[in-house]
């Protein structure tokens, strides 16, 4: 692992967690990533990489330790006050897109700003999502519908969606899964490059172990901490 | 809440066949009980409104209802004749006056009226264009016959011939449109009123045709003393104008010919008790209240209104229902939806309220339809239930 020297965006410390009905549970003793950092979050199936993804972004409260994402403490936050920070500070990338079939593109991208008060949609928020479109090679696909469009177009979408709020951190549960080689490749490298763009912060879960050497971090989420209660 | 709104103005668009569909069943499930209540209730009023207008009716005895309904608000029902004699004995008591009505005939899908010009002032009918009958073969026409028409002052109407196929019957009689009535929204801006004696000749009680005295050899079969007897070849008249008006006539006593009713305006209260008192008894006639008659009728329709407002109130329950059922299908099969909304950070409120927007856009939509239901039922509804109560009684 790198030495960093930037604040880290991501935090954990002594962190305990188990779902109430039981029969899982994570500890992280000590995970930071910095800011502006590409970190890939690896381990087989039922190792906690989505449970982890949710405890930095609130979705999930631990039951001991420290959760710090982009600087605040999130483990004690309400669950209104973590969806509010969630909802600003957080981008998601899903695997299988969540798209919305009654929107159109660019209301799908701007969709998180019809979710929160906080977030305004004006002019420029618009002209942003349009430009954010542009670099994703969407400009012309604005009116369509997401069923009309392929399978690689449709996780750029959910990639500009994650994007638009210009959020510090983004969260992508493996975001590439359903896709073929050739536009999972695509839709990394654009990811990558809007990131890298942005200065933004990205924690990836993947199996793919082809895809590691392009992360500076790799938190193997197995090694944490017990997943079997 | 615009943002709320405008997610869910673009769910229900893109699912438009289902929010059709429940928009319709709400707009009924909201919109029929109120608008039977109110056409109910209209009707009522109305009918009874004419009905309190009219002190008494006199016909021949027999359902009292079918009289009142066909006196009052000119729907064919055929009930037994009374007789010109009938109309001239009431004005001979000195106690009312008499006015007749005849009905029976129809002239273009409206009913030929014929009545006496007392009518008009009794019914505070005023001329809006034209003038008043005058002689017989004129006719006034109520407004709506006018419109529908499209006749005025100086135009011509055949009454409709009542038998289409019996070449010996009786033929149709062009009418001379001399006044069309103002609007008073009831049977009489449905109908063509003339002189009672135009009606009879409609009917073929009376004729007119060229003057046998002056008629040649080929048209006078025989002539015996006082009588003539002439053929086919005789023309008949089948207008009347001022021409020919002299040469119609009545074959017999007129005073023995059909009137269905007579509206009967007693002087005064102890007149009209005098007058009632004297048909109590009556063999063949009856001197009803036509109040009384449809208060009764108002009776029976309030009693089928409570058993359709129940098959309403049911009807709808099972629409509301099935609205609820559909959301709540609906919202599971969104469950993926709400999740993503969830992770993304939405509130449950803010999630609530998008799905709130939904269910009062439909609503909003369905109260409008409602609305807009109600204001064309307003409109035309009291005329069509009135005509489906008094055709159906």
């Amino acid at each position: 692992m790198l030495g960093y020297i930037r604040q880290p965006v991501i935090s954990l410390r002594d962190v305990g967690f188990e779902y109430a009905k039981g029969g899982f549970s994570l500890d992280v003793p000590e995970l930071t990533v910095p800011s502006g950092a590409r970190a890939a979050a690896i381990g087989p199936s039922g190792s906690g990489k989505t449970t982890l993804l949710n405890l930095i972004s609130g979705i999930e409260r631990p039951r001991s330790g420290e959760v710090s994402t982009a600087g605040v403490r999130v483990d004690r936050l309400s669950p209104a006050a973590r969806r509010s920070f969630r909802i600003t500070t957080i981008g998601f990338v899903f695997q299988e897109f969540l798209l919305l079939e009654y929107l159109d593109v660019l209301d799908n991208i701007l969709y998180p700003y019809r979710l929160h008060p906080e977030l305004r949609l004006d002019a420029s928020v618009r002209s942003r999502a349009r430009r954010l479109a542009s670099d994703l090679g969407l400009a012309s696909l604005l009116n369509r519908r997401p069923s009309e469009l392929s399978q690689g177009e449709r996780q750029r979408i959910a990639i500009a969606r994650a994007l638009v709020t210009a959020p510090k951190l983004i969260l992508a549960d493996e975001p590439t899964g359903s896709l073929d080689p050739a536009t999972k490749k695509q839709a990394l490298d654009l990811l990558f490059e809007q990131c890298d763009a942005r200065s933004t912060t990205l924690l990836m879960v993947t199996h793919d172990h082809g895809l590691l050497e392009q992360f500076a971090q790799i938190v193997d989420v197995e090694a944490l901490g017990p997943t079997e209660a | 809440m615009k943002d709320s709104l405008y997610l869910a103005w673009r769910y229900l668009r893109h699912h438009r066949a289902k929010t059709l569909l429940l928009v319709l069943s709400l707009s009924v499930f909201l919109g029929l009980p109120l608008v039977m209540r109110a056409m109910s209730r209209a009707t009522q009023q109305s009918l009874l409104a004419r009905a309190e207008a009219t002190p008494l009716l006199l016909g021949k005895k027999g359902s009292s209802l079918d009289l009142v309904v066909e006196a009052l608000y000119f729907q064919l029902k055929g009930a037994e004749p009374i007789t010109e004699a009938d109309v001239d004995a009431i004005h001979a008591t000195g106690l009312a006056l008499g006015i007749p009505i005849r009905t029976g005939l129809m002239a273009r899908g409206f009913p030929l009226v014929g009545t006496s010009l007392d009518y008009f002032p009794f019914r505070r009918l005023r001329i809006a264009e034209g003038r008043g009958l005058a002689m017989i073969g004129d006719c006034i026409l109520g407004a709506e016959a006018a419109k529908t028409l499209e006749l005025g002052p100086g135009d011509t109407l055949l009454t409709s011939p009542s038998t289409l196929f019996d070449l010996a019957g009786v033929y149709p009689l062009k009418l001379q449109v001399v006044g069309v009535l103002e609007p008073t929204y009831g049977p009489d801006d449905k109908a063509v009123f003339v002189d009672v004696k135009t009606a009879w000749v409609a009917e073929g009680l009376g004729h007119g045709h060229q003057d046998l005295a002056l008629a040649g050899p080929d048209v006078v079969l025989k002539r015996n003393e006082g009588t003539v007897t002439a053929n086919a070849k005789l023309v008949q008249y089948n207008e009347i104008t001022e021409s020919n008006v002299d040469s119609f006539h009545f074959h017999g006593d007129p005073s023995g010919y059909p009137v269905s009713a007579a509206i009967v305006v007693p002087h005064d209260e102890k007149a009209g008790v005098l007058l009632r008192g004297r048909f109590v008894d009556a063999p063949t006639r009856q001197l009803v209240r036509p109040s009384q008659v449809v208060d009764s009728l108002n009776k029976q329709i309030f009693r089928f209104e409570r058993v359709l407002q129940i098959v309403v109130w049911t009807v709808g329950l099972a629409t509301a229902v099935m609205f609820v059922l559909v959301m709540v299908l609906s919202w599971r099969l969104r469950a993926e939806e709400l999740r993503t909304m969830t992770r993304l950070g939405c509130s449950r409120w803010k999630a609530a309220q998008i799905m709130g927007s939904e269910i009062a856009l439909m609503v909003g939509a369905s109260v409008l339809i409602a609305g807009l239901f109600g204001i064309v039922m307003a409109q035309y509804g009291e005329t069509w239930l009135q005509n489906l109560i008094l055709r159906g009684s």
